[in-house]
């Protein structure tokens, strides 16, 4: 079937808008910032009247609750508890990520139409998809554990990628080749960016961490720190150290999942479910070092700032695996449309 | 000994330090606690699982070069390549086998290690959890005030009565109960460690059911012209690598015919010449006698006889000639795959080796273009269809060197024994002939067929594997989902005669959390079933949070709980502590 190009004009239309409002997104959230109150500080006394309303869930409380510092850290890793009280800069900020986000993923569907076909078959439209991901992680984690102050820290490398993506990589909508026919790609590529998108937010929110655990540690050194001013912003390093884990937790099933799905349709296209292709190799590396990092935040001496870098370099062979192999290193898995 | 003797009589051990003990005394308290003590669980654990840490990192370390080189078994062509544009280094590689890294005994050696450590870790847990599995909780801590979590309230119930009905809705939500005087102790989320335990276990199976496949299985290739048939036998094979236990004899005896193969291409826009599908209609006989069937074959649709599959790998053309000798006998008259140079327009090179022919040997060198232009007296292909399909040739005569008894590749011509005859390599269109001078002979060009590359694989350990991966996945996911939680309940008359009820929560702080909700709503059921006075909730001991510090003081007596990563080790409740190991 012939691309419908009336659509993909859309599509790149919407995409392209995509990028000015984030950027516009990442302004605000940098405003946020610089003007905003500090975050922390500010609304530390805020958590006492939601924390009474959660206690007093229970019926017979009655009027003498002598009450609580509540549900804690450890559950809604509230960070942020009063940010409802957002300044408003983080609520433009925000609401500026909803839209973008909203063209976003229109951009991506009206690609897909153009191409009557899932739209993940090159690197422009996987590094579409993937960003995409880990907007919609953003907003998942700013809705569910308050966590507005990961926005700038997101936003930054999803501009960055995005716009190399419509200036450099960019690939006009077409057919996909006939080895990617098959349904397991919706499968096995959607489980990829899922899982991608997750680690992304992972990855930012554990540099976060290692900058305010360095800054923790130099204050109570009583050393000066220069980035004191954007710390004041951000919750204690324990916070950001749950979130990033939580963000892994996710991520890791659906990666290995990604994996076992990548490896039946190897099977089916190639006649073996492993074959060391580049590509496989390199996600293999990457779920080790993966496992390696959950499996030492799990063990004495490890967990921390050690633990951190161990998910780093996780991060860093997801990145490999998506632009080196595909750039460098021919393999089986050669569709980046980069020649 | 001579030293030993000395160090211990030396002054220095004998010198009094506190009263009562000197340096000896000391030395051996030191001694008698580390050599007798049993080196616990959680020791073991944590050596283990660094042990099993370094490994994977080795393992990922290891695979590096294995993406970066070429390798033997994925692209034998690029190895040689390799060798040929560093003549230096190759051979060095070779030697530290960085050519095959993923059959490399140093590789192998690593993941066997890896697997080992994971095996000496699963085993004693399994026991373990079995053991744990078949025990009550713990007894409840005195002062649940001091768990993590804790909450209290007022009842007018009988203490015992209090007890009972938070008993009965604990075994509600499944818990396992242990109840003693004034007390209830709740445990829940076994599955927790079950699911690590899967995880793992499915691992080793899965590294189990590859060393079957490798073992019993059989991968071979086999290039294919449409109208011909091949038998699934060794020497029909052209490429055949059987595993260690596989015999000829093992090989299933089904045939296979190929009848009709077309290739579509895109033909406009910018991915003009892409392949769009492939589709090859095959009829196969699973064995002698048995009925003929028909199937298409696809890209990502497999063709399946009795467990071995046959995947299309790559195609191209096969074109026909028919030689006439000088001696005006038809000498050749057959179909010869061309292998292609280029995809963009499937421009391929192939030779047609003649040995028959008199008074002397003929054999052709050449290109198929199947759609022939010509950009600047240049010829090539521009498509990959055959819209214009065009053969040129160069002629040669004399000896083919096939008798010689070296071993020669069909597609290549040995010129050593031949001599070019004087003729242009003009291009032929379908039907053209090459008058070969000096009556040698004639070449006509008589049309095109197609061919395929079939790759055929047998793996025996591929549903293993699958079942395997499944169960990794269940068990990851049962870990990561599930958490392992114990509540406490202690009922007691207060001093105003009302019931106090105490609650106290302990779970595996790493767990995906929520367990503080689960609490909170586990006491507001209990005090809503007793009718409760006097609600108290009180905070984790870590949560630095309070607005008001005599709270969180109040709360926990014991410094170490405020910092989580001194907790585990801290606590030396049997309660608390946390036997787990990963």
């Amino acid at each position: 079937m012939p691309v419908n190009s009336g659509l993909a004009d859309v599509s790149n239309g919407l995409l392209l808008s995509t990028v000015v409002i984030y950027a516009l997104a990442m302004l605000a959230y940098a405003c946020d910032l610089a003007f905003g109150r500090g975050a922390v500080a500010a609304t530390a006394p805020a958590r006492v009247p939601e924390l009474v309303g959660a206690v007093s869930g229970a019926p017979a409380s009655g009027g003498d609750t002598i009450v609580g510092t509540g549900a804690g850290a450890g559950d809604t890793v509230p960070a942020t508890p009063g940010r409802s009280a957002a300044g408003r800069w983080m609520r433009t900020a925000f609401a500026l990520t909803c839209v973008g986000l909203a063209t976003h993923v229109t951009g991506i569907l009206t690609r897909g139409l153009s191409e009557h076909r899932v739209p993940w078959g090159n690197m422009y439209e996987f590094i579409m998809a993937i960003s995409c991901m880990a907007v919609i992680v953003l907003v998942a984690v700013a809705v569910r554990y308050q966590a507005y102050y990961v926005g700038l820290f997101v936003m930054v490398p999803v501009v960055f990628a995005l716009g190399l993506a419509v200036t450099v990589v960019y690939t006009p909508a077409g057919a996909l080749v006939p080895a990617l026919q098959s349904y397991w790609i919706a499968i096995h590529v959607t489980a990829m960016i899922v899982a991608s998108g997750l680690y992304i937010v992972g990855a930012v929110v554990t540099v976060m961490y290692l900058a305010v655990d360095r800054y923790q540690r130099r204050t109570a050194a009583g050393q000066p720190s220069r980035i004191g001013g954007i710390i004041q912003h951000l919750p204690e390093a324990l916070v950001l150290d749950r979130l990033s884990y939580r963000a892994i937790l996710f991520a890791f099933p659906v990666w290995t999942f990604g994996i076992m799905a990548g490896a039946i349709w190897a099977d089916q296209a190639w006649g073996r479910y492993w074959g060391w292709d580049p590509k496989e190799t390199w996600s293999f590396i990457t779920w080790v070092v993966y496992a390696g990092f959950l499996h030492a935040r799990a063990t004495a001496g490890w967990r921390g700032r050690r633990a951190a870098y161990i998910q780093l370099v996780g991060f860093g062979c997801l990145l490999f695996n998506l632009v080196g192999v595909n750039i460098w290193i021919t393999g089986l898995h050669s569709y980046a449309g980069l020649s | 000994m001579a030293d030993e003797s000395q160090v211990i009589d030396s002054p220095e051990a004998k010198k009094i330090i506190a009263p009562g003990y000197t340096f000896g005394t000391v030395t051996d308290q030191i001694a008698s606690v580390v050599l007798t003590k049993k080196t616990p669980y959680v020791v073991m654990g944590t050596f283990a699982v660094a042990m099993g840490l370094l490994l994977l990192f080795l393992l990922a370390v290891a695979s590096v070069p294995g993406s970066v080189l070429p390798q033997e078994g994925i692209d034998p062509a690029a190895v040689t390549q390799y060798y040929a544009a560093h003549p230096a280094l190759a051979p060095i590689l070779a030697k530290f086998s960085l050519f095959s890294v993923f059959a490399a005994p140093w590789f192998a050696a690593i993941y066997l290690l890896l697997f080992a450590s994971l095996a000496g870790c699963v085993l004693p847990r399994t026991f373990r959890l079995v053991g744990s599995a078949r025990q009550l909780p713990p007894r409840a801590p005195r002062n649940l005030a001091r768990l993590p979590l804790s909450a209290s309230y007022r009842t007018d119930l009988a203490p015992g009565a209090a007890l009972e009905s938070a008993g009965q809705l604990l075994a509600g939500k499944r818990f396992r109960l242990r109840t003693g005087d004034g007390w209830v102790a709740a445990e829940k989320g076994y599955l927790r460690e079950v699911g690590n335990l899967i995880f793992h276990i499915a691992l080793l199976a899965l590294l189990g059911a590859v060393g079957v496949g490798g073992l019993f299985g059989y991968k071979a290739n086999r290039l294919l012209v449409v109208g011909d048939s091949f038998a699934n036998t060794v020497t029909a094979l052209d490429q055949y690598r059987p595993g260690r236990l596989v015999s000829p004899a093992d090989l299933q005896p089904f045939s296979v015919t190929l009848n009709n193969f077309t290739a579509s291409y895109i033909t406009s826009g910018g991915q003009r010449g892409q392949p769009s599908s492939f589709n090859a209609a095959v009829s196969y006989t699973a064995g002698p006698g048995e009925p003929v069937r028909h199937d298409s074959l696809r890209v990502n649709h497999p063709l399946d006889v009795d467990g071995v599959r046959l995947f299309i790998i790559g195609h191209g053309y096969a074109p026909v000639f028919r030689v006439t000798d000088g001696t005006g006998h038809v000498v050749f008259n057959d179909s010869v795959p061309f292998i292609p140079v280029e995809q963009n327009g499937l421009t391929s090179d192939g030779v047609i080796k003649v040995p028959d022919a008199s008074p002397t040997q003929l054999g052709f060198a050449g290109v198929f273009l199947p759609t022939m232009v010509d950009v600047g007296g240049r010829l090539q292909s521009a498509f990959p269809a055959a819209l214009n399909p065009r053969v040129s040739l160069l002629a040669y005569a004399g000896n083919l060197g096939m008798n010689s008894g070296q071993p020669q590749s069909v597609y290549q011509l040995v010129t050593g024994g031949l001599h070019r005859l004087p003729i242009a390599p003009d291009p032929l269109a379908v039907g053209q002939s090459m008058k070969l001078p000096g009556r040698a002979g004639t070449l006509t060009f008589t049309g095109y067929r197609q061919w395929i590359s079939l790759a055929i694989t047998y793996d025996p350990g591929q549903l293993p594997a699958l079942i395997a991966g499944i169960a990794a996945l269940a068990g990851l996911l049962l870990s990561f989902l599930v958490r392992r939680r114990r509540v406490f309940v202690r009922a007691y008359a207060g001093e105003d005669g009302a019931t106090v009820v105490d609650l106290g929560g302990l779970a595996r702080s790493d767990a995906a959390g929520g367990f503080e909700s689960e609490f909170a709503g586990l006491a507001a059921e209990f005090s809503g079933a007793q009718d409760g006075r006097r609600f108290v909730q009180v905070a984790r001991p870590e949560d630095s949070g309070s607005p008001d510090p005599s709270i969180r003081g109040a709360s926990n007596g014991d410094p170490a709980l405020r910092d989580p990563a001194r907790r585990e080790v801290s606590l030396r409740d049997p309660a608390l502590r946390d036997e787990e190991g990963e």
